[in-house]
């Protein structure tokens, strides 16, 4: 691993870029968990009654919140991603400067975490003003961490889907088979509970289920049962997609 | 004896003295301050000369440690596979610091493939790669420091704007904000896009793109120049501005390698150049010399029809070096065109050419002159 802190420049490169789409994507990444919310947080949860003695809203919003981060860092590290390695050529005119293959791979994973913090921070608005918030601000502060680290996680899980995608096709396949589906197998809009067992154990195959648990525990600033577990699994999944994200996008990228 | 003639002598001696020292310790910096006070001397040495002043028998002398000082890029058995492709094939070839050397060959001939380990973005397969005193692999940071790179396709940043362009590559080479400033404004007058600071990419015509990708390659001030086919798809004009750039960047002191399969972009900026096909070096020289050593001087092209070919080239062997059937044409390849001409002439031959001899026709006959896939 040759990493530097190069990682900043190719980071402030998306950045000066992000100006011109800075609105678009403000709307985007706010949409799709926005209306989440709204339906399921207030449709249904008018028939949910009382979730474990506090509204339906307490427990959406955690997950919805994770998710949010999930979707925009994964997004911008396939799709963002791809545009800058296949049309724009990037990455070429990126590491004939002393910026390294892997400085250029982890600026963009910076990048697209940077994306998903930001959904992050204006669901946590949205959150607000529907009174739902963590119950401290060291938990608010937790919260921000752990959705960089969640923000990671998903934008190099998909570098690694960008290391072998052939076209943008390939990116709704991973999105529709894989990142959508686990928005409902990781107990985001319900409780895993009433799962039978080997859809149970399906879930803690997906880390999303560890980091909604975790945001849940932040949220509520009580410690569910098996959050260290959570928080393992949820760390040695993190270190192995990021060094496997880059080198697969390497191995692409160098010839 | 002039006093001047001999303390030029005496200060020859001495330095060849240090000089050898020198290599021989193997201190790059001495290294290079040698070389620049050797080329400094030969400089001045060679104006003694045509003053008359000195004998010339110092002349190869010099010229030797010249040469021996200050190889820039040095390759030997240098190889590079792709899966079942052999793209180059164990090519040796040395690169003078301030000279302009050119690979020039046909597509797919492994000609970007090799500038491409030289500024270590591609790994070398097997060989061994000396760039600057320092091995070549993508992991070298202190090669593509000194590099520039006028890349063979476009790859500018079409989300920034021009100034931006120019702003984030200098930060990816740790120049400080306003030196850079300091530089891109330099350098949009040297490729005179002054006027397009601010313009986005989209708006520039493709010899503007091709001219701000001189400009980024001279953004860290590089003591390589690498241009990978830079005027390919360019109007003249915008060709010729991008040779004299390039030109004029020599006459500074910067290295030049350049790729190219344009025979007159080679004869108008190479000092020397290999011609290389399917991966291998077929010829090293100065443009002239491999003109003459290959063609000779004059090529004399006569279409005819291909039942004349034995008794036309009876006739005109006496005259000729050598010659060549291709398509509809015959050409002939001579020394002095002259002597062949009036014998054409007389056997009333129509639709014959007299021409001197070009690097596209040293190009052509070592790569065939059929269709190259």
């Amino acid at each position: 691993m040759n990493l530097s802190y190069r990682i900043y420049y190719v980071f402030l490169r998306n950045l000066i870029s992000y100006k011109r789409f800075i609105f678009t994507t403000f709307l985007v990444s706010l949409g799709q968990p926005f209306f989440y919310l709204i339906t399921f947080g207030i449709g249904m949860g008018a028939y949910m009654g009382a979730f474990g003695g506090k509204p339906y809203l307490y427990f959406l919003v955690p997950g919805v919140l994770i998710s949010s981060v999930m979707m925009s860092s994964a997004a911008e590290c396939m799709y963002g991603t791809f545009v800058k390695m296949i049309h724009e050529k990037l990455y070429d005119s990126l590491i004939a400067t002393p910026i390294s293959c892997e400085d250029a791979i982890a600026g963009d994973i910076a990048w697209g975490t940077f994306r998903g913090l930001i959904s992050g921070i204006l669901m946590l608005v949205v959150a607000l003003l529907m009174g739902v918030l963590p119950v401290s601000l060291v938990n608010l502060v937790l919260l921000l961490l752990l959705m960089v680290f969640v923000g990671v996680l998903f934008a190099s899980l998909s570098m690694i889907v960008s290391a072998f995608a052939p076209n943008f096709d390939f990116f709704s396949y991973y999105t529709e088979l894989i990142l959508t589906p686990m928005l409902f197998f990781s107990g985001v809009f319900f409780p895993l509970d009433k799962f039978p067992g080997w859809m149970k154990v399906l879930a803690q195959f997906l880390p999303l289920t560890h980091a909604v648990n975790i945001s849940r525990s932040i949220f509520s600033g009580e410690a569910s049962p098996g959050l260290a577990f959570n928080f393992l699994v949820l760390i040695l999944v993190e270190i192995a997609v990021f060094f496997a994200g880059i080198k697969l996008m390497k191995r692409r990228l160098i010839k | 004896m002039k006093a001047g003639l001999f303390i030029e002598i005496f200060c020859f001696i001495a330095g060849i003295f240090f000089a050898t020292f020198f290599v021989a310790a193997d201190i790059p910096e001495a290294k290079r301050m040698i070389s620049s006070i050797t080329k400094h001397f030969f400089i001045r040495s060679y104006d003694s000369i045509k003053d008359g002043r000195i004998q010339l028998f110092i002349f190869p002398l010099l010229d030797y440690t010249v040469q021996a000082m200050n190889s820039l890029v040095t390759a030997k058995d240098l190889t590079k596979t792709f899966k079942d492709v052999t793209a180059v094939n164990g090519i040796s070839f040395e690169i003078k610091e301030g000279e302009c050397f050119g690979f020039l060959g046909p597509n797919g001939a492994g000609k970007t493939t090799t500038v491409r380990m030289i500024h270590c973005v591609s790994p070398i397969t097997s060989g061994t790669l000396i760039v600057n005193g320092m091995p070549a692999h993508i992991n070298n940071r202190e090669i593509k420091k000194m590099t520039g790179v006028i890349p063979q396709e476009i790859n500018l940043d079409i989300d920034l704007t021009v100034d931006e362009n120019l702003m984030i590559h200098a930060r990816f080479f740790d120049i400080p904000r306003a030196q850079a400033r300091k530089r891109i404004d330099d350098y949009l007058k040297f490729v005179a896009l002054d006027q397009k600071k601010n313009s986005k990419i989209d708006e520039l015509s493709t010899g503007m793109k091709k001219r701000l990708l001189v400009a980024r390659a001279l953004i860290n001030d590089p003591k390589l120049i690498i241009a990978d086919e830079p005027t390919t798809g360019l109007d003249p004009q915008a060709r010729h501005l991008i040779w004299q750039r390039l030109r004029e960047l020599k006459r500074k002191g910067a290295t030049l390698i350049l790729t190219t399969q344009y025979m007159e972009e080679a004869e108008q900026l190479c000092d020397r150049l290999v011609i290389m096909h399917k991966g291998k070096i077929l010829m090293e020289g100065a443009p002239k010399d491999l003109i003459e050593k290959v063609i000779g001087s004059e090529v004399v092209e006569i279409r005819i029809s291909k039942d004349e070919d034995e008794k036309l080239i009876e006739k005109l062997a006496f005259a000729s070096c050598g010659n060549e059937r291709v398509g509809d044409t015959l050409y002939f390849y001579c020394r002095d065109g002259h002597e062949l001409m009036k014998k054409v002439v007389e056997m009333n031959l129509t639709n014959v050419i007299n021409r001197p001899a070009s690097l596209e026709d040293v190009f052509l006959k070592l790569t065939g002159r059929s269709l190259i896939e």
